[in-house]
Formats: C-alpha cells, sequence, structure tokens
C-alpha cells in the first residue's frame, strides 16, 4: 500500500539528483509484486527482490524497512519502520491503524536540505541503529536462498528443510517469518502471525524500531 | 492478508546442475559449474574464482582489488592431473558464512566479510548490485553525487 504513496512523494521531490529504489522482497517474484507495481505506474526504480538481497545487504530484518544514501555513499538514517503514511484498514473496532506522518516529510527535508537536514543523523547513531550480523543470522540469509533456488527446481522437501534452517539461524527474521507464512493456507496476517505479534507485545518487543522523528 | 499456497512450490522437479558439476550461490546469482573436483569439498577451477566472486589468484594469494589473503596450505589441490581450488576452505579460512546441500553440490555463501567492512566500520553504503523490472543494473557507483532512499515493502 505504500507503493503508489511513494510514487507521490517521488513526483513531489522532483529532484534529478534523488533516486528512490523500492524494493519487493517477494519470493513471490513478478507474479505477486509486478502489478502491485504497475497499478502506481511508478517512475521511480523498481526492484523485485526474490532471495531479499537488500533486507541482507542492510541487516534489515522487517519490512519496511529504509536506508537513506548521501552523496559520497554515506548512510545518514538506517533501518526504522518506514510507512511513507498512515494506513487505515477496516472499519469499527476492526479498524488497524499503522504507519507515521513523519517519516516522508522528514525525508523531503533532507532531499532539500542534505546535511544541514535535522534528520540526518550523525556516524555514531547511525552506527548504532545498524543491526548486528551474526554469522549465524548470515548462515540463515544463505540457507533462504538455497531454499529458494530448491524451490525453483521443484524439490519441496529441501526448499522448506533450508527455509525452516533459515527460520531457524535467525529468529528475529520477521521477513522469514511472513514470507514463509505468505504461501501458506492462512496467509501472512492469520493466526500464526497474530501469535507472533502477541509475544512481541509481550515481551515489549518493538515490531519496527521506532522512526526516531518528531512531528514539526 | 495475503496467501498464496499455490506459489509455494509451482515448478516441476528438475535437476539443478549437470552431473559432475556444482553450484555455488553468491550476491543473488546462481553460478552452475560445468566442471568441479569430486567429494565433499567444493573444488572448482581456478579461472571460475574471478566470476564467482571477483577474486582471482596471484602468487602472493588470493586477490580482489589491493586486498590480498595468503593462502595457507591445502587450498589448492591436485586432482585428476588437474588443479582445483577448494572454495568452501577458502570461505572457512576468510570467515565467510555458507551453507552447503552436499547432496546436490549447492554451496549457498553470504557476503565475504571484507566486503561489509564499509558497512561497519564507516557507515559506508557497501557495494551492490540490483537489476530493476526494466533490466537495467543499478550499482552503488551509480548513485554517486545522489541522494538515495532505499524502502523495502512486500505483498504480504
Amino acid at each position: 500500500m505504500d507503493v503508489p504513496v511513494w510514487q507521490r512523494i517521488y513526483e513531489e521531490i522532483n529532484d534529478p539528483n534523488f533516486v528512490l529504489i523500492c524494493v519487493a522482497e517477494d519470493t513471490g517474484g513478478e507474479a505477486v509484486a509486478g502489478p502491485i507495481f504497475d497499478a502506481a505506474a511508478p517512475t521511480y526504480v523498481q526492484v523485485i527482490d526474490e532471495n531479499h538481497l537488500i533486507s541482507s545487504l542492510f541487516n534489515f530484518v522487517n519490512v519496511p524497512s529504509a536506508v537513506w544514501i548521501d552523496e559520497e555513499g554515506r548512510i545518514v538514517r538506517i533501518d526504522e519502520g518506514t510507512y511513507s503514511k498512515v494506513h487505515e484498514i477496516g472499519d469499527g473496532e476492526q479498524k488497524i491503524v499503522f504507519g507515521n506522518d513523519v517519516y516522508a516529510p522528514a525525508l523531503k527535508d533532507w532531499v532539500a536540505n542534505g546535511a544541514a537536514s535535522q534528520h540526518v543523523q550523525p556516524a555514531d547513531v547511525v552506527s548504532s541503529n545498524i543491526r548486528a550480523h551474526s554469522d549465524d543470522e548470515q548462515r540463515a540469509d544463505a540457507a533462504f536462498r538455497l531454499g529458494n533456488l530448491f524451490r525453483l527446481h521443484g524439490q519441496a522437501a529441501k526448499a522448506e528443510h533450508y527455509w525452516a534452517m533459515a527460520e531457524a539461524l535467525n529468529p528475529d527474521s520477521v521477513n522469514f517469518f511472513r514470507q514463509n507464512l505468505t504461501l501458506t493456507e492462512e496467509g501472512s496476517a492469520g493466526a500464526t502471525f497474530r501469535e507472533r505479534i502477541g509475544e512481541y507485545m509481550t515481551e515489549g518487543k518493538p515490531w519496527y524500531r521506532p522512526l526516531d522523528i518528531e512531528a514539526d | 492478508m495475503m496467501a498464496h499456497p499455490e506459489l509455494r512450490h509451482p515448478f516441476d522437479a528438475s535437476s539443478i546442475h549437470p552431473e559432475g558439476g556444482a553450484t555455488v550461490l553468491y550476491q543473488g546469482k546462481t553460478h552452475t559449474l560445468q566442471a568441479a573436483g569430486s567429494g565433499q569439498q567444493l573444488l572448482i577451477r581456478p579461472e571460475d574464482l574471478m566470476q564467482i566472486n571477483g577474486f582471482e589468484l596471484k602468487p602472493e594469494g588470493a586477490c580482489f582489488g589491493e586486498l590480498c589473503y595468503p593462502l595457507p596450505e591445502g587450498m589448492l589441490v591436485e586432482q585428476d592431473g588437474a588443479q582445483w581450488f577448494d572454495l568452501a576452505a577458502f570461505a572457512d579460512h576468510i570467515g565467510q558464512p555458507y551453507v552447503a546441500d552436499l547432496e546436490s553440490r549447492v554451496w549457498s555463501f553470504a557476503e565475504i566479510p571484507a566486503k561489509r567492512e564499509s558497512l561497519l566500520v564507516d557507515a559506508m553504503a557497501p557495494d551492490f548490485e540490483v537489476t530493476d523490472r526494466q533490466g537495467n543494473v543499478i550499482s552503488r557507483a551509480d548513485l554517486k553525487g545522489k541522494k538515495a532512499l532505499i524502502v523495502t515493502w512486500s505483498s504480504w
């Protein structure tokens, strides 16, 4: 649901020296993510990342997550729950509200003001926000891709084995957990998902790292 | 709520590589090696190293640009009259995690630690290469001089 909103934000920013790369972390590939991109008619860069390489590159564990990279290749913000706006799903007591309305304005401020933007974080803050990625967690990435290869070759038992290995080696990866659920009958937001969310709430663990941006 | 059980295993069973070969996964690419040594090791032809991970063998060791790792004993193996490079042993040597399926002779490698130092030491974006839906390849170098937002989403 952020895909069309990012297009609107991209058009509003309208700066030839700003690149927006929108990456679908989706083993379903073009069949699943393609129509969602197409419906938004994006002019930004669209990537369908079946192997979750971008999450692995920046040590992300959930979507949406994002990184800001400046003109010199330096990371100036990273790894927050980066919805493009506040979203509402459903009505009445069933209504779910999530997202935020501060991230997009912060992004625009950075593109306009560069290093002078109050939303650029100092190097020590950025470094502390880069998640550690242990050997086991990296092995999880390798196992996930191995599972995907076996899946492509119709070898279901091995595909399941290596996906399960990925989840076991990196239990903090919401990406692996929910990607797996997507390909089940109950889907990505069924009972298993609600149970996991409940565990996070019980443990006081954030589903996303909180956005460190104050509203103007 | 997304549920695509029909996409879990939509493909027909097929072998992964020709008999006698090996398959290497690295940085999202699948390298099918027609020739590989036999046994439990991942023995590759030294000339295949460059296309897999950008390293080449030089007198001073295995080198990626200016970065060279001297090679300990046992990395180069003689078998059937040919010389092979033990890629998994090299990964162990440089601390690169991997997972192998020996039965199918597939080795899946995580990133080489030295290639990620820039991220962890001074918060510089690591080198990367992605292909967009139009087939354009975008790398970190293409972003130089521009500000970039890389944001993930998913259908789920």
